[in-house]
């Protein structure tokens, strides 16, 4: 078994009771790509991927890795590599044991084996530890070997389960380079678990959003952060000003007079205008609607917090010569960026 | 002799005995013999293993095998494996075989062996039906740790009555009658000797002494020997085997013993029966009375030629005729009331223990008062908790009558719905605690008067 | 696939999937299920069910004659009373060893370990005898305090000295099933304690001990229901009035074949599997499973100062005071006579001599019959736990709840319902299979699958789910995650299991004295039931004694070793 497969998650309830923990998932991921499941604790991305793994039966709908349906495969039938949250090494083998139990299982010959093993720990760097036990390695370094372990029995699919979540944030970022490295390298295809935006977003070809059991939005980072789905999404992938109001043509009213002219129009006729804050425009204007409320500086950056006929607004502005800085209480006039608004249902 | 003490069967086995000795069965027969004999037995190994022995020496194509298993187990096992039991079971406690024999789990023989006793004291020494035969006796008595007895500064006790005095207190122990054949035979001898209702009211006042009413039969001499209390109502052999491996004990038959047979019998079914035959009839033989004599084992021959080789001052109760035979045991009676006797002493002595020798050391503590400082109400008083103390809560009538005796047997398909064990044992009990709580409370009150 | 095949291998895939069990697990659960029928079921309500016979067939006058008789109802709460009495003793002697050893280096740890097991082997008859001889009215202890200072201490008198000797007996299954918790504790969670400021009594309390709570409450249990069911004890003590000697009384009194000694037996099995299942609650909910490290128990710390001083003080009183018995029956089985002394008249090698001409076999059977025995229990304990924590069956707590029922079970129940069961079966050759050895063993291992099964839970408890979940990934089927992922990683529940069964079914009596049908089949107990029937034969029953307890203490000794090499293996501080 080799080469790698796409997934095809299809119409996936899951849990027992009132509320499922999973509502009729669809998916398709393609072979070869990095795919995340980004979401809050309790929004089923985990239990989505379990049942990939295959840690749990879907109550209905099938899941196919390639061509192959493996809704009611075993874990072990199914060469799905998993990495898990806490790495799951086990304390009693050393490093090499751990890296070489999944090729015992395929019953690879002991030559045969103990290449590969050399070749997975190199390849994360951790030929040396070899003989070691997990519990005299680094959180970095079990990281490194809970994938090592998973990565050399060839899987299809390889599955991470919040791999940095246990790692100090510099690591995190260097492990995270490393991963896309990787997947890049291997052209694996990999679903990546993750609450945290940021690493999606670096990491993920395309990504699906969950939240209560359902997936808000599927597609890739920039497509997701300009044009999200719904509020949630919106909130969830970065800092979202939202402003319910009534859409006429183009131009966008606020319910305290505000106004703004979009490049686009909706059918709806009262959405909700989602408008970055980096694509909010300050423009020096005495009788603006906007007032500084408060100032931040964040190096290239300045934040203003805004206060708009009861609206309160974020902007960010690049801290660049020229440019000009407001204080607190200057009115500023207010408009987007051109193609910077999307309009959500409301 | 009452006619029941001699019934006419008894006087046909002797006949058949001696008809059968006159033709020579007893002869032995090894080249017939099986090639195995399965044994239960209750005895030690100081008992089995010098009989397993000589009987292969005389047998030498049977090899012996010895289950050894208390009497319980012993009868569980044999009521167990009927489908292919054992040969023999050999023990001390006659119940056992009773229960047994109505279980239809014996087989009946005539042993041919010559000279064996009809009877030990006014005890029968065979089954009257066959199933089972006494091949040693046994006494009832009292033993004595003389270390013990000698740092108590206690007297030496001679009769059951003197276990009742004050002086004893908290330094007797006896196994309970329920767990004891034995046992249950002296307690059975005492009521039959002094009358239901005084005779209780002896065992009750023993039952004041007492410190321990053990469960097993060896864990009164074992507690003797060890010296943990100093007087035990124990079976002879106990006393006289311990005397012998050098314990400091020493062993006295009271005036009222029961002399007992200890028994033997052919399983029924028996895979061996002709071995098992010629088992028993060793025992019976002179070699196999002999082994009796042994020190370690110091049972009585049932054969009372034995006692001419006996060493001197070994008891014979062929000839002592203070052994064992003031009594005359009506052992019908004995059999009728046998568990109700058991679960009446349990109820007043065994499980209310403590609360018997908190009235009977108040009734004491008062008697020595009043013994210093008369007060005749105080006296009256104590007369009333004695009387409490002592008095059993179903007269003898109704303890022999069928119906109630009948409740404490075992469930069988026949027995009437009537009173259940139950409801008589909820009553006794609370006689008991009443009762004793209230000889405990008029004899302090007794003693408070002779202040 | 045959077309109508399909929907049937559908719905078994369906249920299979509701249960989350794979077809390994489900075998496996039914080979349990037949083998607990076979040997616990089956033979025990052959014999229980004369509770609910009355003269007319089926009846429950019997539970109502129970509950209208104050005896029993006395019996009844003055068994609790103990029980609760011992479990408190007992903890104040296991907590405070457990904790030591877990926490300190301690030069001879492992002999300390070891001897903790000993108390669990106490020889029939052998050890009531040594016991009284040594804490009896006339005991070498009173007997000294009184020629002293003119007082004694009834240590055996009454219901608080059951408390005493059951404390002293059982506090063992506390201290082996803490130790082994201890040792699965990961020191990180004690170090971040640390580092927000707690530390000493605090830390163990707040921190430690709540960790180790599975062990505990496991080893607590057992102490409970042990001491619950025990009749041994109090019966030598002669305290009867209490609901386990009731029953056995009445049970075994010859020709008393009533339905109250049954009845008192079902309501011993009743209440013990409550105070189990009240055990299973309080640990229920509890996550305690060890991430990622997997353990390798607290760090160790050099005993230093008063510390020192106390902590050693401590348990050599615990171990003076529990193996006091075991002193005494060494003594015995090189006495001559020892009667109301302090010592033995004089001394002698004698017995040595009689036992190993007579009896050198019973050793070998011993060790034979309690270690299969024990090996069942740990490969039946640890395949249970497994079920019940890791997968959905139907009535898998119903399971864990009849094996713990065995434990009220009393053995001469369950000989009785072998030989009733099985006599009749022949073995090739036409001997009774009842007869056979390994029914023997097969008794042994019933009876104490609970312990083995509380040790390999606890320990199971303490293995997070995902270290199995790796290995299915990987590719490992359920049975192979178990063998070569679970089993390596509760080794030390394991072998502490073992060592319980081990150490009880040595000198198991009751089923014995039913089960051996042949001398040479007889183990070590047996010989000593025999000797102890005679006065010459005290010597001989406490020389087999010594070696039943030495050889026991052997063992929990190599258990230990291994146990701790295992734990040194998996720590930081190991090396490969």
């Amino acid at each position: 078994m080799s080469g790698t497969s796409g997934v095809d998650v299809e119409r996936v309830t899951f849990g027992y009771g009132a509320t499922p923990v999973l509502d009729d998932v669809s998916l398709e991921i393609a072979a070869g790509e990095f795919f995340a499941f980004l979401g809050p604790s309790g929004s089923g991305k985990t239990t989505l991927l379990r049942l990939i793994a295959g840690f749990g039966t879907p109550t209905t709908g099938r899941i196919r890795v390639g061509a192959r349906d493996i809704t009611d495969l075993p874990p072990w039938s199914r060469n799905v590599g998993m990495v898990f949250q806490n790495y799951a090494l086990w304390p009693h083998m050393t490093v090499a044991e751990n890296v070489a139990f999944g090729l015992e299982m395929r019953k690879v010959g002991r030559a045969e084996r103990d290449k590969r093993v050399a070749e997975a720990l190199a390849m994360v760097g951790l030929d040396a530890l070899a003989a070691r036990r997990p519990a005299q390695l680094s959180g970095g370094q079990q990281q490194r070997v809970a994938l090592a372990r998973t990565l050399v029995i060839q899987p299809e699919v390889l599955l991470l389960d919040e791999p940095l979540s246990n790692l100090d944030a510099k690591l995190r970022v260097e492990m995270r380079a490393e991963l896309v490295s990787l997947q890049r390298k291997t052209g694996l295809t990999t679903i990546y678990v993750t609450h945290d935006q940021e690493e999606a977003n670096a990491t993920a070809h395309r990504m699906a959003v969950l939240d209560g059991g359902r997936i808000q939005q599927v597609g890739a980072p920039l497509e997701l952060y300009d044009r999200p789905a719904n509020r949630f999404v919106a909130g969830f992938l970065g800092a979202a000003n939202l402003l319910e109001g009534e859409l006429a043509g183009s131009t966008f009213r606020h319910s305290s007079g505000l106004t703004f002219d979009l490049a686009e129009g909706s059918a709806q006729a009262r959405p909700i205008l989602m408008v970055r804050p980096q694509n909010l425009v300050l423009a020096p204007a005495p009788s603006g609607m906007g007032v500084i409320r408060h100032r931040e500086h964040l190096g290239a950056v300045l934040r203003y917090a805004i206060d708009a006929g009861g609206a309160r607004l974020v902007a960010e502005c690049p801290y660049r010569a020229g440019e000009p800085v407001y204080g607190e209480g200057d009115r500023v006039a207010l408009s987007v960026r051109p193609g910077g608004g999307a309009l959500l249902p409301a | 002799m009452t006619d029941r003490g001699t019934p006419k069967w008894r006087r046909r086995a002797a006949l058949g005995l001696a008809v059968a000795a006159g033709l020579g069965l007893a002869a032995p027969a090894r080249a017939q013999l099986e090639e195995r004999l399965v044994i239960i037995t209750s005895f030690s190994k100081d008992v089995t293993e010098p009989y397993a022995k000589a009987f292969m020496a005389a047998h030498p194509g049977v090899k012996v095998e010895i289950l050894n298993r208390n009497t319980t187990a012993g009868v569980a096992y044999v009521r167990e494996t009927r489908s292919n039991p054992p040969d023999v079971f050999w023990a001390s406690a006659p119940d056992a075989f009773e229960v047994l024999k109505k279980g239809k789990l014996l087989e009946a023989y005539k042993p041919a062996a010559p000279g064996i006793a009809e009877k030990v004291g006014t005890f029968p020494i065979n089954d009257p039906e066959g199933f089972f035969f006494g091949f040693a006796a046994s006494g009832y008595g009292i033993m004595y740790n003389t270390r013990y007895v000698k740092a108590n500064e206690l007297p030496t006790p001679k009769e059951w009555a003197d276990l009742k005095k004050p002086v004893y207190f908290g330094h007797i122990g006896i196994s309970a009658p329920s767990r004891s054949g034995t046992t249950h035979l002296t307690v059975e001898n005492i009521l039959q000797a002094q009358g239901w209702e005084k005779g209780w009211a002896t065992l009750l006042e023993i039952g004041g002494n007492l410190v321990q009413v053990s469960d097993r039969s060896f864990g009164v001499p074992d507690a003797v020997n060890s010296g943990q209390y100093g007087l035990g109502i124990v079976i002879d052999f106990f006393g006289l085997s311990a005397k012998a491996s050098g314990f400091p004990v020493e062993f006295v038959y009271p005036g009222e013993t029961a002399i007992v047979p200890a028994n033997v019998g052919i399983i029924a079914g028996a895979k061996n029966p002709k071995a098992a035959r010629a088992f028993i009839e060793f025992l019976l033989s002179d070699a196999g009375q002999k082994i009796l004599l042994d020190p370690k084992i110091s049972r009585l021959p049932v054969k009372p030629a034995m006692y001419a080789n006996a060493p001197a001052g070994y008891p014979n109760p062929f000839k002592d005729t203070a052994l064992g035979s003031r009594v005359s045991f009506d052992s019908l009676l004995s059999e009728g009331r046998y568990e109700l006797v058991n679960s009446l002493y349990d109820r007043l002595v065994t499980f209310r223990l403590k609360e018997l020798n908190a009235a009977w050391k108040a009734i004491h503590t008062a008697e020595a008062a009043l013994a210093k400082k008369a007060n005749a109400e105080g006296a009256k008083l104590v007369v009333e908790a004695r009387r409490l103390a002592s008095t059993v809560p179903i007269n003898e009538a109704d303890a022999n009558n069928k119906d109630i005796a009948g409740a404490f047997q075992p469930v069988s398909k026949d027995k009437k719905p009537g009173q259940r064990q139950a409801e008589f044992e909820e009553r006794w009990d609370a006689h008991a605690k009443k009762n004793y709580a209230e000889a405990k409370a008029l004899a302090d009150k007794a003693a408070a008067m002779a202040k | 696939m045959v077309a109508l095949e399909a929907p049937l291998a559908a719905r078994r895939v369906g249920l299979l999937r509701r249960w989350g069990v794979s077809p390994a697990q489900l075998a496996l659960a039914v080979l349990i299920v037949a083998f607990l029928t076979a040997f616990l079921i089956v033979p025990v309500s052959r014999v229980m069910v004369a509770a609910f016979e009355g003269p007319t067939g089926f009846t429950l006058v019997h539970f109502g004659d129970f509950f209208r008789t104050s005896l029993f109802l006395e019996s009844f709460f003055n068994s609790l009373y103990v029980a609760v009495g011992a479990v408190v003793l007992a903890s104040l002697l296991a907590v405070p060893c457990a904790y030591f050893l877990a926490r300190f280096d301690f030069k001879g740890a492992g002999l300390i370990q070891a001897l903790g097991v000993v108390p669990l082997v106490m020889p029939p008859f052998v050890g009531a005898v040594a016991m009284q001889l040594i804490f009896g009215r006339n005991g070498t202890v009173n007997l000294l305090l009184n020629d002293w200072f003119g007082f004694r201490i009834p240590f055996m008198e009454g219901l608080n000295g059951v408390i005493f000797v059951e404390a002293l007996h059982y506090f063992p299954f506390i201290l082996l099933n803490l130790s082994a918790s201890l040792a699965n504790i990961d020191s990180s969670m004690e170090e971040s304690a640390q580092n927000l400021g707690a530390r000493g009594w605090t830390l163990f309390r707040r921190i430690v001990f709540p960790l180790a709570m599975p062990g505990y409450v496991a080893g607590a249990a057992l102490v409970f229901v042990k001491v619950f069911d025990d009749l041994g004890t109090p019966l030598l003590l002669s305290q009867t009035n209490l609901l386990a000697p009731q029953a056995y009384l009445r049970i075994t009194s010859v020709g008393l074949n009533d339905p109250m000694g049954y009845v008192i037996s079902a309501i011993l099995v009743a209440f013990s599997l409550m105070a189990m299942a009240a055990s299973g609650l309080i640990t229920r909910g509890r996550d305690y499973a060890t991430q990622q490290r997997g353990g390798g128990g607290l760090a160790r710390r050099p005993l230093v100062g008063w510390r020192k001083t106390v902590a050693w003080s401590f348990i050599i009183l615990v171990v003076v005071l529990s193996l006091s018995p075991h002193v005494g029956i060494l003594l015995l089985s090189f006495a001559t006579v020892w009667s109301f002394s302090p010592l033995p008249d004089a001394f002698t090698i004698k017995h040595y001599a009689t036992v190993f001409a007579d009896s050198a076999h019973m050793m070998g059977n011993t060790l034979l019959y309690c270690g299969l025995a024990a090996t069942i229990d740990v490969v039946l304990g640890v395949s249970i736990a497994y079920l019940v924590a890791r997968t959905r069956l139907p009535g898998r707590r119903l399971l864990d709840g009849l094996v713990m029922a065995s434990l009220a079970v009393p053995g001469l129940v369950l000989g009785i319902g072998i030989l009733r069961t099985y006599y009749g079966v022949e073995l090739p050759g036409g001997v009774p299979l009842a007869t056979f050895w390994g029914m023997l063993v097969i008794g042994y291992a019933i009876r104490r699958l609970p312990y083995a099964l509380r040790a390999c839970d606890a320990a199971l408890k303490q293995v997070h789910e995902s270290l199995e979940e790796a290995a299915e990934n990987l590719g490992a089927g359920k049975l192979t995650a178990l063998r070569r992922i679970v089993v390596p990683l509760i080794t030390g529940g394991m072998l502490a299991g073992f060592v319980t069964s081990f150490a009880t079914a040595a000198v198991e009596l009751s089923e014995t004295l039913l089960l051996v049908t042949r001398d040479v089949d007889a183990p070590i107990s047996y010989g000593i039931y025999v000797y102890m029937q005679s006065p010459a034969g005290r010597g001989p029953g406490a020389a087999l004694g010594v070696i039943a307890v030495i050889v026991v203490a052997l063992g929990a000794w190599f258990s230990h070793r291994i146990a701790e090499r295992e734990r040194l293996r998996r720590g930081r501080g190991g090396t490969a």
